[in-house]
């Protein structure tokens, strides 16, 4: 506990360090209009209009993650569920999500556009990095149970559908959550990025838009706001993982 | 009862290593029996238990339980085990950890039997408690309760108080001989076999205590407890239980296999 509270103390002093050095950069312009202090971009959720488009905006790209988020998951524990009780799948299996991950998402998104169309498009970037992620921990979650107590299902004579249920599934949670907590960000990215191709809402679009009409103090509000969100996920995904770990093992 | 005709066992290490950790091993069980396995570490007497559950194959010789292989009786939930390190699901209750035998056997929960096995094993008022919350040897009592939850036939006890202090351990070895004189006393036959190197924990809680050689492991010798049941702190203090257990320490040396070991009067040994 008390080692917690040092680390979010270091992690504060990080954070107020880099807050400190981007005020300073942006009052003193030392690079120009392109970095505006930290002030100057706080004034911009103040503004009545301009903090409903970044709602609205957020709102969208949130849920496209959200969406990716809640997609990958069921599709990467499925999957790595299928590998782990058919044997023979389990190489296969693994490759194919080797070359899912590997493939650019940005080669991929023309694709979906064409496929799944430009609203479905952020969500489905959003679900890939995540899918693979969620495939790789939970299959080794739910190789992570001692041999001892699998000795104790098989001398209690249960069937392998018992021992998924009450030894490997509880045993792979944490995984799981942890697996959730490094791909959340991935899948705020991914949305981002699937908004670029011409999705009709959302902060990616936002970022395109202010970047090219050199809106910077505008631009930098979304960033930041992605940032943050993003940031807070992560965070409330390590409590779940931390709670869940205490939990479970 | 159980037989072990001509059980040998070998592990491969490497390509041209074979490791043998059995020896032609006979013995023969009878229902109902409470037999120790005594032996140095490395003597193959887990592996002996492996055998019984019918979790390893013999790599020659055969292992019949009633006649039939392990594997049946595992397969009718007959089997109950407890081992060293406790083995409980570390995210479950202590009422929950009792639940699994049934659930693993997929019939419905039997509770009255759960609150019968927590009262035997003395642990009323820690039914919520999650193992991580219980000392060692509390966890041990739940694991033997566990092991006994659906009745088994034969009971494997792989030291199931090795890595408990002194004291903890003979106190639980008089609780243990109390679970399972009652639990013998519900159920017609509760075979158990224990394996140990603790001597005085042989002595008091077996009926007959096998000695084992060690590498590759073999019946050195085979002995018949003497005492009534209950064996209590008294036999304990018997010039006879000291002369048991003073043999059973010399059997274990290294170098009284070679030797040979006046037999001391008062003892029946068998074979």
């Amino acid at each position: 506990m008390r080692l917690l509270r040092r680390v979010d103390l270091y992690g504060l002093f990080g954070l107020l360090l880099l807050l400190i050095v981007w005020q300073t950069i942006g009052s003193l312009k030392l690079a120009g209009p392109s970095i505006p202090s930290l002030a100057d971009v706080w004034v911009v959720y103040r503004e009545p209009w301009k903090l409903a488009l970044l709602s609205r905006a957020a709102a969208s790209t949130l849920l496209s993650a959200l969406i990716g988020l809640s997609a990958g998951c069921v599709l990467g524990t499925a999957v790595a569920v299928l590998a782990h009780l058919v044997a023979p799948l389990r190489r296969g299996l693994d490759q194919l999500s080797v070359i899912v991950n590997a493939v650019p998402a940005v080669a991929l998104a023309p694709i979906l556009i064409v496929t799944v169309g430009r609203d479905w498009t952020p969500a489905m970037l959003a679900a890939i990095p995540v899918f693979f992620v969620i495939y790789i921990t939970v299959s080794s979650g739910l190789r992570s149970a001692s041999p001892r107590l699998m000795d104790v299902f098989r001398i209690l004579g249960a069937s392998r559908l018992t021992r998924l249920l009450f030894l490997e599934a509880p045993a792979a949670l944490p995984a799981l959550l942890g697996g959730m907590r490094i791909s959340v960000t991935a899948a705020v990215v991914g949305a981002i990025v699937g908004e670029w191709f011409g999705a009709s809402t959302g902060l990616g679009i936002v970022i395109l838009n202010t970047m090219l009409n050199f809106q910077t103090q505008l631009m930098w509000a979304a960033v930041l706001l992605a940032a943050s969100a993003s940031l807070t996920a992560y965070g409330i995904l390590g409590a779940c993982e931390n709670y869940v770990r205490r939990r479970f093992s | 009862m159980i037989k072990l005709s001509g059980v040998s066992k070998e592990y491969r290490m490497n390509r041209r290593e074979t490791v043998r950790a059995l020896n032609r091993i006979d013995l023969t069980i009878e229902a109902g029996e409470f037999v120790a396995l005594l032996g140095p570490s490395g003597c193959g007497k887990s592996t002996i238990l492996h055998l019984l559950a019918g979790l390893e194959e013999p790599s020659t010789g055969s292992v019949k339980i009633h006649d039939r292989a392990p594997a049946t009786l595992r397969a009718a939930h007959q089997l109950g085990v407890a081992f060293q390190d406790h083995a409980l699901l570390p995210w479950r209750s202590v009422q929950s950890n009792l639940e699994l035998p049934f659930q693993a056997a997929g019939i419905p929960i039997d509770h009255e039997r759960i609150g019968h096995l927590i009262v035997l094993v003395g642990l009323q008022g820690f039914e919520t408690a999650r193992p991580r919350q219980l000392s060692g040897g509390m966890k041990q009592r739940v694991a033997i309760a566990r092991a006994l939850a659906l009745n088994p036939q034969l009971l494997l006890l792989d030291e199931p108080f090795g890595a408990l202090d002194a004291v903890t351990r003979r106190h639980l070895n008089h609780e243990l001989q109390r679970i399972w004189l009652e639990q013998r006393s519900t159920t017609q036959q509760l075979t158990t076999v224990l394996v140990t190197h603790s001597v005085e924990e042989a002595a008091f809680l077996a009926d007959r205590i096998i000695v084992l050689s060690g590498r590759p492991g073999r019946i050195a010798r085979d002995f018949r407890v003497p005492f009534p049941r209950p064996h209590t702190v008294e036999h304990t203090r018997l010039e006879a239980f000291h002369r048991l257990c003073d043999e059973l320490t010399l059997c274990l040396e290294p170098s009284s296999l070679s030797l040979n070991i006046p037999k001391i009067n008062g003892l029946v040994e068998e074979s």
